[in-house]
């Protein structure tokens, strides 16, 4: 059974499958990334995705085209996340109730809009049209290549966009006037505030960026990964993605290997369900438990850092 | 200094958050119901009034759909006084009721003793899993927020493991358990309602809670450290232990609403998702302002909607779901620190002038 496993892990389906599964993830990761440097916790990425995927779903029906349909997904994540920002930022709601609250929103709420929208009932999978779905892409030369092109070809648009967006959202946070007064105002808003940036604004921001991700990896769900929409699609991903983000130090790249991580747990778990002898609820648990254990790891290197470099300082 | 106007202001300010929420359901009502009149009476009127008569049996659903969510406000009252953002109550929830539930079906005890073993373990359990977030946060450092919202998966997927592979009664159709032995059930207040004897529990619950948070010294270190950690760390409070406390008798309320609603409510373990009470609990807290006293009065109104989203569901057709963006709505305003800050304003310096006048008189009158 063991052998079995690493055959399986060695397999280039395999590796195709970590990468689309890590996709969604990703996208929820630099978007809880972008937040939390500019000192907001955005917890409620889970609802903004849920709610994204919904509107990508629906905006694509509506126009027949999944460019429509990824556009309308970013813009409701930027619009709920400035609704989260109004509230959190000039309203003063703790940041993480007003998150909670588009959490509820994305729960239920989405199923009544759904049903307000179309009269349907949970799911859309009767809307589903081939021009709503994301194309794969196919990259030429690599797709030649034995076993990396099976592994790095043939996934969705977005998933592309999503690994490219590791590399902006690192030039934007490094590299631009912007960035570094997100930074900044994460760093220490007081200090920030008294060399003239405006403190709200940027969050203001931040937290549009953040949305906008979040909005992908909505529509990456829905328009790719579940080919509709459905009750719980998320399925807790906005949620793993703030622990992506905490394990990857806050840094886009850093984010990208967690997340990485948890489509490598994912992506096992799909396939020691099929294996007999396997429960394919614990397996279903594992990228979860992963989580708490991967933080668990990386606090407790963060807590010798520190305390080496205070006994040097001795 | 809070004074008569002010909080006056605030009650104000709560019933202005409430009412924009029922304006939001109003108005989605109008857009989506066939007969919005008939839906509006089904929401407001129906839960308690039926055909010109009170409806009895619908007022004690209300009440009997308050007991898991007064658990799980308190249980967050106590985590958020302490500024510990433990979302793990859904968890804790689900986990408290299996337990109760296993232990209900598989092991014979004489009656009373059954019940009290049962919800006794399903409190144990709930608290024993929040030590480790808790943990975890004060010997890591690391966010409690996110370790419990992952636990709450893990511990969802382990029970319908067991749920699945050891305990399900395969002659039944859907996924559930054999059923509770008689000596387990909690039983009914009233005969033929929903009401049980949980629901006296979750009262009593309230009170030792309040006392507990406003007449002990844990309770003082526990709002003290929400207040000002700090402070409290420097004034020789032991933090690391309160904080980890706070956790865990959230998570013991939490494990007692679930076993409670288990065995008050149904005869077999039937539950195949997180409840949802964690998050219910969640905002019962914010609209009692983390205030033990006020939990039953906010989960007798969240109950209300609840009830009369379900009616509106089966005699209007506008879908029951409505409940979680009304709360949302709830939520934001309520919670919202700076809202109506205008007029707040204006009542200060108001309450400022008068009493700067009051004053200056009384001078002017020390003087002649």
């Amino acid at each position: 059974m063991f052998s079995q496993i690493i055959e399986m892990i060695f397999s280039a389906s395999f590796g195709y499958s970590i990468i689309r599964i890590t996709s969604p993830i990703l996208f929820a990761a630099l978007a809880a990334v972008v937040a939390e440097k500019g000192g907001v916790v955005n917890i409620g990425l889970e609802g903004i995705m849920t709610i994204s995927a919904l509107f990508g779903v629906l905006f694509a029906y509506w126009s027949n085209s999944w460019i429509i349909g990824v556009i309308g997904a970013t813009a409701i994540g930027v619009l709920i996340a400035m609704i989260m920002a109004v509230f959190a930022l000039k309203l003063k709601t703790d940041i993480i109730l007003a998150g909670i609250a588009v959490n509820l929103l994305g729960g239920g709420g989405t199923v009544f809009l759904l049903f307000l929208f179309t009269g349907l009932k949970g799911n859309t999978a009767s809307l589903t049209t081939p021009n709503m779905l994301t194309p794969k892409v196919n990259i030429p030369f690599l797709k030649e290549i034995p076993v990396v092109g099976r592994i790095f070809s043939g996934h969705s648009v977005l998933t592309y966009v999503a690994f490219l967006l590791v590399i902006l959202v690192w030039v934007l946070l490094y590299k631009t006037a912007m960035g570094l007064r997100i930074r900044a105002v994460g760093e220490n808003s007081h200090a920030a505030d008294s060399v003239g940036v405006s403190v709200m604004k940027t969050q203001y921001i931040a937290l549009a960026i953040s949305g906008a991700l979040a909005g992908l990896g909505g529509a990456y769900m829905s328009m790719y990964y579940s080919q509709s929409w459905n009750i719980g699609i998320v399925a807790g991903r906005g949620f793993i993605a703030l622990a992506a983000q905490a394990m990857g130090q806050g840094q886009p790249v850093g984010a990208m290997l967690a997340s990485l991580l948890f489509g490598f747990a994912s992506a096992l778990g799909n396939k020691m369900e099929g294996m007999q002898g396997f429960s394919s609820y614990l397996v279903a648990s594992i990228p979860y438990a992963v989580t708490i254990i991967g933080l668990v790891i990386y606090s407790m290197s963060t807590i010798k850092k520190v305390k080496r470099f205070k006994d040097n300082e001795k | 200094m809070e004074n008569k106007r002010q909080s006056m202001f605030e009650i104000f300010r709560g019933f202005i958050a409430i009412a924009i929420a029922i304006l939001v359901a109003f108005i989605l009502i109008l857009i989506c119901a066939d007969d919005p009149g008939k839906a509006l009476e089904c929401l407001l009127i129906k839960p308690i009034i039926s055909n010109g008569a009170l409806n009895t049996k619908s007022i004690f659903t209300i009440l009997a759909r308050m007991t898991p969510v007064i658990f799980t406000g308190l249980a967050v009252c106590v985590m958020f006084s302490a500024n510990q953002f433990n979302l793990g109550g859904e968890g804790s929830v689900m986990l408290g009721g299996f337990v109760a539930a296993i232990i209900a079906i598989n092991i014979p005890m004489a009656t009373g003793a059954h019940v009290f073993v049962a919800v006794l373990a399903g409190t144990m359990i709930g608290g024993l899993v929040m030590i480790v977030p808790a943990v975890i946060k004060v010997k890591l450092k690391a966010s409690e927020m996110v370790c419990s919202l992952m636990m709450n998966y893990v511990i969802m997927f382990a029970i319908l493991h067991f749920l699945n592979n050891k305990f399900a009664d395969r002659s039944k159709g859907a996924t559930q358990t054999y059923p509770f032995l008689k000596t387990a059930v909690i039983s009914k207040m009233i005969p033929g309602t929903e009401l049980s004897w949980g629901f006296l529990i979750a009262i009593i619950a309230t009170v030792i809670v309040a006392i507990f948070m406003y007449r002990t010294r844990w309770g003082y270190s526990i709002r003290m450290i929400g207040i000002n950690e700090s402070f409290s760390k420097y004034s020789g409070m032991k933090v690391g232990g309160m904080i980890v406390l706070s956790q865990v008798i959230g998570g013991m309320l939490s494990g007692m609403g679930g076993a409670i609603e288990m065995l008050g409510r149904y005869n077999t373990f039937l539950w195949l998702d997180l409840p949802g009470y964690g998050w219910t609990g969640i905002t019962v807290a914010i609209l009692a302002k983390n205030n033990p006293i006020m939990i039953p009065l906010a989960a007798l109104f969240i109950s209300y909607l609840n009830r009369g989203c379900e009616l509106m569901s089966i005699y209007a057709g506008v879908p029951a779901e409505m409940i979680d963006i009304i709360q949302a709505v709830i939520f934001l305003f309520f919670a919202a620190e700076h809202f109506l800050s205008g007029t707040r304003q204006k009542i200060v310096v108001k309450d400022a002038k008068e009493e700067l006048q009051k004053k200056e008189l009384a001078s002017e009158g020390g003087n002649a």
